[in-house]
């Protein structure tokens, strides 16, 4: 990396760190909402961005991470620790039993098969009397924005430096050659199925954590909100929006699609779902490689406005 | 036992309607290539638009239907040739999420329309019956029935016997031989697309006569009519038909001896199940 | 000595197709053993087998002397039989280094567990095939004699101590045809046993030490070049090899 780039990400680090003592309380929480967000980009990220399996229903990760700090706080009286270990070995549980099943399938496949499962977990979760059926379990309150902050700052640090370590990994290559070409990488010696689960499996782990954190954040949860499908729309558009693929691709997307999203939903309430939306339609047509290309073409000099029309003009029949 | 079979009669005549919502996920899959996730989003507009005909206007919700068809084929052809157009070429996964969010829009603007008020279609005679034995069978879930019936046993000649449905299977299968026969491929699709949706407002038209309906139905909807279309394979309606029914009855028999808060876990099961054990389908191909 | 692959009654059916009958043959180490025969023979198939991409309905495989005929193919790949396919696969989005660096990282005992040390390893494959000087190329860049090149560096990156290649030299003109037949050569010196498929029968004879001839699925020869070619069956089934090459 040049020594701008250093210096950029250097001042980044530095605004990010200290915010919460020289931001306002919203500001904050709106950062908290950001890094977890990022988060979940990130994890999103390692099984759709690298491997190149595209889940629909990573958001099953993060209520399972959800409910298990509740259930671990409110119906058995432990430690914060110790629920989000629990949400964790409930996420890598899910992994391990279903994602070899689900892993089996390819491309579109895949992504409804997760999607199905976001469903009956949702569905689930609903019916079960330690969860607090569809009321919900209410956490002990803990005001400290500032710990909050401090957790979802670390953990998404925690998430890219996972990213990166990709990129230059065994471990990461085998999930590229797994995306580009899983039977050429099956040839070649690597263990498809073990990797692919083990993707499957860090993203999870990640996701778990950011629900977790979340949930003893806001003190309140029930299923809709902790199985939400309406998650992965959000993760899925951060990382594609930034750039799948790329190790910091996820994080700018969800910052960014995160602060206009609010500030749309400070002139006009509610607006942030069709937003959203829109975004991805948007996205997906005009610049499908996300932000990180924008940027890779601004630096090699060739970003102009045809680029836009490129991407189209490739794509349509 | 006669509840049994009250519920199995339930469970069937919700399932003709359900294969008719999925009829159209099959067709536009199976031809186009394309997997809807906004599919749902689509039932669910057809449902307003007979609510709205009913409402406004009083007309009968089955003699509203191909009203209701119209208007969604011109909705279809319009979202086909104006977006989904732009992506046909690219990877599968790009118009996966297009139509996620084409499914987030239509729901926001339907909630931002019609409120999130939950409607019904309850035309005069929603309370009949009719007696068959030890079977009570509403009037109107037996019209629905028989519409959706005639509908996918009608695609299924329009496929194998007219001219426009085996240009459409043509061009399902070779592009290129299709253009050198003189069919345009962007007009071609648009309309397969448009009949896809036209099936599925149909289906939203009838099921706003047994259900209830508001914004927010569509995400069920699509998820089951994957179930119903990789059940039944995407190259042949009556398989369609026959994946409606199972999951109809299997929806049926889920509330009467689990619970009702558990059908959609039977339902959204079921799609896993379907897609972890074979998911080339179980009666016809999905690939 | 004992044969480093042995192949044994191996048949393979598809769902109707036979697609290879009961072929029985052995491959000593250090060999280069030719494999010719015309179009839907049942050539690729029966190197599928090998590689692990597809499994025999009956009969066995055995590399050096392990039985390996359910083991999946990355596992196969570990133990040392490395493959270029006939319909390319390169992966897109990586560099031509890093497409031969894959190999290093995953091939044979599992590879290299550094990144940088793959990477070297790589350059020196490519350097090997003579595609030293397109390192840094995305590799669907490359033309269609270059990728044959990048396919073969990836297979030796893997440290094979069997290569099997499915026809290198299709679509080549005479003197890449002459260059990738260097190169065979070279890797035999190097101690790697390689099964040749090809079309090009001037090639293949004079690199073979042995030949095999697959017709309809079945071995109907296997001998040296010059009595395979002038045998009266094989001569009759590969009739149109007169007027290829």
């Amino acid at each position: 990396m040049k020594a701008w780039q250093w210096i950029a990400m250097a001042i980044a680090l530095a605004v990010l760190a200290s915010l919460p003592w020289w931001g306002s309380d919203v500001t904050v929480q709106f950062a908290i909402n950001a890094l977890l967000l990022a988060v979940l980009a990130q994890g999103w990220n390692i099984i759709g961005g690298y491997t190149g399996y595209a889940s629909f229903g990573n958001s099953v990760f993060y209520g399972l991470g959800s409910y298990g700090v509740a259930i671990a706080m409110v119906q058995w009286h432990l430690p914060f620790a110790v629920g989000l270990l629990f949400g964790v070995a409930l996420a890598v549980a899910f992994a391990l039993l279903l994602g070899v099943p689900v892993l089996r399938l390819r491309g579109h496949y895949f992504a409804i098969a997760t999607l199905a499962l976001a469903g009956v977990m949702a569905a689930i979760v609903s019916n079960i009397p330690l969860a607090g059926q569809n009321i919900g379990l209410v956490l002990p309150p803990l005001n400290d924005d500032r710990l909050f902050y401090g957790l979802a700052l670390g953990l998404m640090l925690v998430s890219t430096a996972v990213v990166w370590w990709l990129t230059r990994s065994r471990f990461g290559f085998g999930l590229i050659a797994i995306r580009e070409n899983e039977d050429g990488a099956a040839v070649m010696g690597v263990n498809t199925t073990l990797y692919k689960v083990l993707a499957f499996t860090l993203s999870g782990v990640l996701s778990s954590l950011a629900g977790g954190i979340h949930a003893y954040w806001i003190t309140f949860l029930d299923p809709e909100s902790a199985f939400d499908i309406g998650l992965n729309v959000k993760m899925i558009i951060m990382a594609v929006f930034g750039g799948a693929g790329t190790v910091l691709g996820p994080v700018i997307g969800a910052f960014t699609l995160s602060a206009i999203s609010e500030w749309l939903s400070s002139e006009v309430t509610s607006i942030a779902t069709l937003f959203f939306g829109v975004v991805i339609i948007a996205a997906v047509v005009l610049m499908p490689h996300g932000l990180m290309d924008l940027a890779r073409r601004a630096r090699l000099g060739t970003l102009t406005w045809r680029y836009l029309g490129e991407n189209v003009r490739a794509n349509k029949l | 036992m006669d509840l049994l079979a009250q519920v199995l009669a339930n469970g069937i005549l919700l399932g003709g309607l359900y294969a008719v919502m999925a009829l159209g996920l099959a067709l536009v899959w199976g031809v186009l290539n394309i997997v809807n996730l906004a599919h749902g989003s689509f039932i669910m507009l057809g449902a307003y638009c007979s609510w709205h005909l009913f409402h406004y206007l009083h007309v009968d919700p089955f003699l509203g239907l191909p009203i209701t068809a119209v208007v969604m084929f011109a909705l279809g052809y319009g979202v086909q040739r104006g977006l989904l157009n732009l992506i046909v070429r690219a990877p599968m996964f790009n118009t996966l999420l297009l139509t996620f969010g084409l499914d987030v829009v239509l729901t926001y603007l339907a909630q931002l329309a019609f409120s999130a008020d939950f409607r019904a279609i309850n035309p005069g005679y929603a309370g009949s019956q009719v007696h068959w034995g030890p079977m009570v069978l509403p009037l109107v879930r037996l019209g629905a029935f028989a519409v959706a019936l005639a509908l996918t046993v009608g695609m299924w000649l329009f496929l194998l016997h007219t001219r426009l449905g085996r240009a459409i299977r043509a061009t399902a299968q070779n592009l290129v031989a299709a253009r050198l026969h003189g069919v345009e491929p962007r007009h071609l699709y648009a309309l397969t697309f448009a009949i896809g949706i036209a099936l599925a407002g149909t289906a939203g038209g009838l099921y706003g006569t047994v259900s209830q309906i508001n914004p927010y139905i569509g995400a069920s909807l699509t998820l089951k009519s994957f179930a119903i279309a990789i059940i039944g394979g995407l190259d042949n309606p009556l398989g369609v038909l026959v994946g409606g029914l199972f999951l109809g009855v299997v929806e049926a028999l889920t509330t009467l001896y689990v619970g009702p808060t558990f059908v959609d876990v039977a339902s959204f099961g079921i799609l896993a199940l379907v897609l972890i054990v074979r998911p080339t389908g179980l009666l016809g191909r999905t690939t | 000595m004992s044969a480093l692959l042995e192949v044994r009654h191996v048949t393979r059916r598809f769902a109707g197709l036979v697609a290879v009958h009961d072929v029985s043959f052995a491959l000593a180490p250090g060999e280069i053993l030719g494999l010719i025969g015309p179009n839907g023979a049942g050539k690729t198939t029966l190197i599928s087998l090998i590689s692990g991409t597809l499994e025999p309905s009956e009969g066995e495989v055995l590399f050096d002397g392990q039985a390996i005929t359910r083991l999946p193919a990355f596992r196969r790949a570990r133990l040392g039989i490395g493959r270029t396919f006939q319909i390319m696969r390169p992966f897109p989005g990586l560099s031509v280094l890093d497409n031969v660096a894959i190999g290093a990282l995953f091939g044979h005992r599992g590879g290299q567990a550094q990144l940088a040390r793959a990477r070297a390893q790589a350059r020196a494959c490519l350097d090997f095939v003579g595609l030293g000087g397109f390192a840094d190329q995305r590799a669907d860049e490359l033309g269609g004699p270059g990728r044959k090149r990048l396919e073969l560096a990836k297979a030796l990156a893997m440290k094979p101590r069997l290569l099997l290649c499915d026809e290198v030299m299709a679509g080549l003109n005479h003197v890449e045809i002459e260059e990738v037949i260097a190169v065979i050569r070279k890797v035999r010196q190097q101690g790697i046993s390689v099964l040749v498929i090809e079309h090009v029968i001037k090639a293949i004879r004079s690199l073979s030490d042995r030949l095999l001839v697959l017709h309809h699925g079945e071995l109907i020869a296997d001998g040296t070049p010059e009595k395979v070619l002038a045998d009266a069956t094989v001569v009759q089934a590969y009739l149109g090899a007169r007027r290829a090459r």
